[in-house]
């Protein structure tokens, strides 16, 4: 400090508040010390500075709420040292595009709260604030236990469950796009903040999810088992479908976040991002002619079909390892976002089982909050049934996504390409809409298939027949003919059936048109009634 | 060189296969076909490359995730 005469005390005093600000940043930018973070280095984790850089647009991040943490301070109340609050948060860009982010620093004491004035992030957190009344998504970087015993020590009494609520997560999935990576081990708070999110990402084997981790679990049921078995991506993602993409890295989990915002709108009240095409709307790709085999039990591959319609390249498939049966991919038609339903022919024929009703309901709010049409390719032969089925309640789970088809309001084309089938192939539709329903040549449809049907409807009469086997046989031939598409299109019970080939250009086109219905119905949308 | 492993989509059986180890195949190629709920599942090579492994054989039972063969891409 220069000792010079003519400089004023108060001037000496703002060098000094200025030096004990870059003191204090650089103990923030220190986190736990060198030996937490090598730790968290070993266990193959990146720090929550690291994360922040990896994800965001260079050099973007602005952090709020820098100095919190606990200062120690010398006799003469001199800062000495700080340790840093143990979440970091702030305002960042994503591919030029403002979002909230932050994040638990696992580095010092694990991430979990501290005794601040205003809790930093998590449930109720000043940054969910920040999203909230900016209006702009949020990323949560999760890598904490959450709360923690020595918290009943520090405050004199135990805290009722909600006092730092969930409240202001619950609002904003009604209003801005909310994306969680789970990078570390999460369970209590943080694990119930990665759920309540749009979309959700974990990596494999350095990340674990649940309600409450192994010590836990010994404890009250004696279960032993280790931490990746209970609630490793195989668990979380593949088997429960609590988390919905598995990431191969923390980079990879960072990239499909950026991708997931890419098609998303800052908030409800705005549209999705339309971006140049890259593709010619008018490309029909010869190869969609003979796609599906002519044998109406042979499967063909679905995701492949839809690749060569939409545009290169655009897919993103979510949940692509849960509820296989059906997939469910944000694309793009002409630069314009589209939320992709299909049914997956390879997966026990696309029946929907409950996973898959589950996984295609998510989406279906997804996109109908943000404003992003749907397109349906359908190939459902109904519900699934049997023992394993109805134990997992597939009817009731079913009818539910009957139900919030019902409610959807975003424009929506439904394309059959084969079968449409029973109460599954209604979830396929939204009668709100114009209820657009295109058709390939190959499609056919009904209550239930005439094969099989026959047996239930007209049991008296094959029965009663010298040979029921052929008499089966022969009311199914006389049948067969009326299930012909055409015979629909005659009646205009299907608007149109359509070349193959030309399901690009035309899916283009509706989507096109759909963007000037889109600016009407933004906003939140509200959806009352009990689900089913 | 990287191993990728085809997985089963479903629980049924394996009807045909139709490809040997040591095969080229490209991507999209049918290696095998399983039967499940009396549809014919196409199990297709998710990359190009070589066959090095086939694990199961005609009429065994398979379960859903499982490795059914392995290719070289």
């Amino acid at each position: 400090m220069s000792a010079s005469p003519i400089e004023s005390p108060a001037q000496s005093d703002t060098d000094d508040r200025l030096k004990e600000l870059q003191f204090r940043r650089s103990e923030a930018l220190k986190m736990g010390g060198a030996d937490a973070i090598e730790r968290q280095h070993q266990a193959g984790r990146l720090t929550v500075r690291e994360r922040l850089d990896a994800l965001v647009d260079a050099g973007s991040f602005k952090e709020i709420g820098s100095l919190a943490g606990t200062g120690k301070y010398d006799d003469h109340n001199r800062v000495v040292s700080v340790t840093p609050a143990p979440y970091v948060a702030g305002l960042a860009k994503i591919d030029g595009r403002s979002v909230a982010i932050g994040g638990e620093d696992f580095t010092v004491r694990g991430g979990t709260t501290f005794g601040s004035a205003r809790r930093k992030g998590g449930q109720g957190g000043f940054v969910e604030d920040l999203a909230y009344h900016y209006r702009i998504p949020l990323i949560n970087l999760i890598d904490g236990a959450g709360g923690s015993v020595t918290s009943i020590k520090r405050r004199g009494h135990s805290v009722f469950p909600g006092v730092h609520g969930f409240e202001r997560s619950v609002e904003l999935l009604g209003r801005v796009p909310v994306a969680s990576a789970v990078l570390g081990t999460a369970a209590g708070g943080p694990a119930g903040r990665a759920i309540l999110s749009h979309f959700s990402v974990m990596v494999r084997g350095t990340s674990q999810i649940f309600a409450a981790g192994p010590p836990v679990v010994k404890r009250s049921l004696g279960q032993v088992i280790d931490k990746d078995k209970l609630g490793g991506s195989s668990i979380a993602v593949d088997k429960s479908g609590a988390i919905h993409n598995v990431a191969a890295s923390e980079q990879d989990a960072f990239d499909q976040i950026r991708r997931f915002l890419s098609f998303m709108p800052a908030n409800v009240w705005e549209l999705p991002p339309v971006v140049a095409g890259n593709d010619p709307v008018d490309r029909c790709d010869e190869r969609l002619a003979r796609i599906v085999p002519e044998k109406r039990t042979q499967a063909y591959n679905m995701h492949r079909l839809v690749r060569m319609v939409v545009d290169e390249g655009s897919d993103f498939e979510i949940q692509p390892s849960f509820g296989k049966s059906v997939i469910t991919m944000l694309a793009r038609l002409n630069g314009r976002p589209v939320g992709v339903i299909a049914n997956n022919p390879m997966v026990y024929g696309g029946a929907m089982d409950a996973a898959a009703a589950r996984k295609q309901i998510h989406f279906m709010e997804l996109c109908d909050t943000f404003h992003i049409p749907l397109v349906f390719f359908v190939d459902v032969p109904g519900f699934m049934v049997g023992l394993k089925a109805e134990e997992e309640g597939t009817l009731r789970e079913g009818m539910r996504a009957v139900y919030v088809a019902g409610q959807l309001t975003v424009p929506t084309v439904t394309l059959v390409i084969r079968k449409c089938y029973g109460m599954a192939g209604m979830a396929t539709c939204n009668k709100n809409d114009i209820d657009l329903k295109l058709a390939w040549p190959t499609a056919e449809w009904g209550s239930l298939p005439v094969e099989g049907g026959v047996a239930a409807a007209y049991r008296r009469e094959i029965m009663a027949a010298a040979d029921p086997a052929a008499k089966e046989r022969e009311i199914e031939a006389e049948l067969k003919p009326y299930a012909s598409p055409f015979r629909t299109a005659e009646a205009f019970a299907v608007e149109e059936i359509i070349d193959p080939r030309e399901t690009r250009p035309i899916l283009c086109e509706f989507i096109e048109l759909a963007q000037h219905r889109l600016g009407h119905g933004v906003g939140m949308k509200t959806r009352s009634g009990v689900q089913p | 060189m990287a191993k990728v492993e085809i997985i089963s989509p479903v629980t049924g059986t394996v009807w045909k296969v139709e490809r040997a180890v040591g095969d080229k195949v490209q991507e999209g190629d049918v290696i095998m076909i399983l039967e499940s709920m009396k549809m014919e599942i196409p199990v297709e090579a998710e990359e190009a490359g070589v066959i090095t492994e086939i694990k199961v054989e005609p009429g065994v039972s398979v379960e859903e995730d499982q490795v059914l063969c392995v290719i070289e891409s």
